[in-house]
């Protein structure tokens, strides 16, 4: 028998052709952040803009989610780390020129502020949902009597007396955190697909989307739900211009960037990506949501639905793809 | 915004079905033309059916004369013409409905039986039609519109046949919709 030692450099396991090391987690994980994002950012824009009690589900009711999104979230990015026990070690330092840096120090602040923005407006939340599940009132009854410890009451009630500024941290946040969600990929410069600077905003402009569209469907008042539906398909419009804009990038670059392209036009995700993404999430649901403002009854959950079924679809796309494209030859 | 009113339809309005009917033979021009085939409507189910056997159980699909063919494509078995026709019919019904005023969440039943009823009874017929679809290969779109389209003996044997026996066993079951 004779043997044979090849020594290469282009044969390492999932990470050479092709990347083969994120799974369902983390485009779960660039969903939730940027619906959380963009939870947090409507409810600190409009508090900030002192439109707290006509918009009541955006700045009141819908944050109560953001908290438990991020969780579902962080528990994915959990999932996908190699040794769970030692992500800690990202809390000891912080670096600037790293993606992962920013994203673990930005999701440690929000996620306590998320919490606490709520339970300020626990008064309010309770008389929202007065009539509604028994199990959900016990819940609300619980987390009331537990901030109405007397230990905890003063630290709500100092929060409450500085919502403004408590807003302005939020907002800021919540830009770095949906922008996050892209930058992480495309922080890769060894994946022409996900190394452009326009999944930066490409995500965040997504991720408020789907924000407007959960609000627009927790909404119980018409007029809060039209003010949603407008900025949605404004957010929608911006969205589709990112993706041309993508796309023309890509095409006006190297080859390797063509080629990256070429997977949505014509190659494997052109049907999924254009149908599924691009028509089912993005034009279907802004025709829906225009024909709601010219007068027409459409049951917003349609609309919602769609595009939050867009959002995910995109991300799992963007991030299957992505691991797909590469330089070397 | 302001002056919004919310325009009020007649929601129980359809369309004349003799209209309807001729429009749905220019859609059957117009499936020809554009990609080559006819319309159908099971078809498309067969091939979710058929991804979802390949995906979760290959072993079994590759052994099996029904499943074999779709193990062996290079592509998924989903990407056939039917499967996006039959998304379009989805997409074009929920915008026609919206545009009829007619888009609302409900379960359409007769006055006597309940939803619960409706649903039990629709799921059992479509999954008994999904059988005959499969034993006479085709069902009323596939194997009758468009096989009548092209003159196809089985095609106008198929239509009377489904509504022959639809006729029949309407009487059986008549008290679900009285």
């Amino acid at each position: 028998m004779t043997e044979e030692i090849i020594t290469s450099g282009r044969n390492i396991p999932f990470i050479d052709p092709v990347l083969h090391i994120w799974h369902w987690q983390i485009p779960l994980y660039l969903f939730v952040g940027g619906l959380a994002a963009a939870l947090v950012f409507f409810s600190a824009y409009f508090y900030i803009r002192g439109r707290g009690d006509e918009l009541k589900t955006s700045v009141q009711i819908a944050p109560i989610l953001a908290p438990v999104v991020i969780v579902l979230g962080l528990i994915a990015l959990l999932l996908d780390l190699r040794h769970p026990a030692y992500f800690w070690q990202l809390y000891t330092t912080i670096r600037f020129d790293s993606p992962m840096s920013w994203g673990a120090w930005t999701l440690g602040i929000i996620m306590p502020l998320s919490v606490i923005w709520p339970l300020t407006y626990m008064k309010e939340i309770k008389e929202y949902y007065k009539d509604s599940h028994k199990l959900a009132l016990w819940l609300i009854d619980l987390v009331d009597t537990v901030i109405s410890m007397a230990f905890i009451k003063p630290i709500i009630d100092w929060f409450i007396k500085n919502r403004y500024a408590l807003a302005w941290v939020n907002i800021i946040l919540a830009v770095i955190l949906g922008v996050y969600t892209g930058i992480l990929l495309s922080a890769f410069n060894a994946r022409p697909l996900w190394n452009t600077s326009i999944l930066g905003p490409l995500f965040l402009v997504s991720g408020l989307s789907t924000g407007a569209a959960t609000i627009m469907w927790m909404s119980r008042s018409v007029k809060e739900r039209l003010i949603f539906s407008r900025i949605d398909l404004l957010l929608i419009a911006v969205e589709v211009f990112f993706i041309i804009h993508l796309f023309m990038g890509f095409l006006a670059s190297g080859s390797v960037q063509i080629e990256a392209a070429e997977l949505f036009l014509g190659g494997e995700f052109t049907a999924i990506f254009w149908i599924g993404v691009v028509l089912i999430g993005l034009l279907i649901p802004a025709m829906l949501e225009t024909m709601e403002l010219f007068g027409y009854h459409i049951p917003i959950s349609i609309p919602a639905l769609l595009i939050l079924i867009g959002g995910i679809l995109f991300r799992f796309i963007m991030v299957d793809a992505g691991q797909l494209t590469r330089y070397l030859y | 915004m302001k002056n919004l009113k919310h325009r009020h339809t007649d929601p129980n309005k359809y369309m004349n079905p003799y209209v309807a009917g001729v429009l749905l033979g220019f859609v059957i021009i117009a499936a020809f033309f554009f990609s080559g085939e006819g319309l159908g409507g099971s078809g498309a189910f067969k091939d979710i059916v058929k991804t979802t056997v390949v995906t979760v159980a290959p072993d079994y699909a590759a052994d099996t004369h029904y499943f074999k063919s779709a193990t062996e494509l290079a592509h998924s078995p989903l990407k056939t013409w039917l499967v996006f026709e039959v998304l379009g019919i989805l997409l074009g019904g929920i915008i026609s409905g919206a545009f009829a005023g007619r888009l609302k969440l409900k379960v359409e039943h007769a006055p006597n039986i309940t939803s619960k009823k409706r649903i039990v009874y629709a799921v059992l017929g479509g999954a008994l039609f999904g059988i005959g679809s499969q034993l006479g290969r085709g069902c009323t779109s596939g194997a009758g519109l468009s096989g009548m389209a092209v003159m196809s003996v089985s095609g106008f044997v198929a239509v009377a046949a489904i509504f022959g026996s639809g006729y029949l066993f309407a009487w059986f079951f008549r008290k679900l919709w009285i």
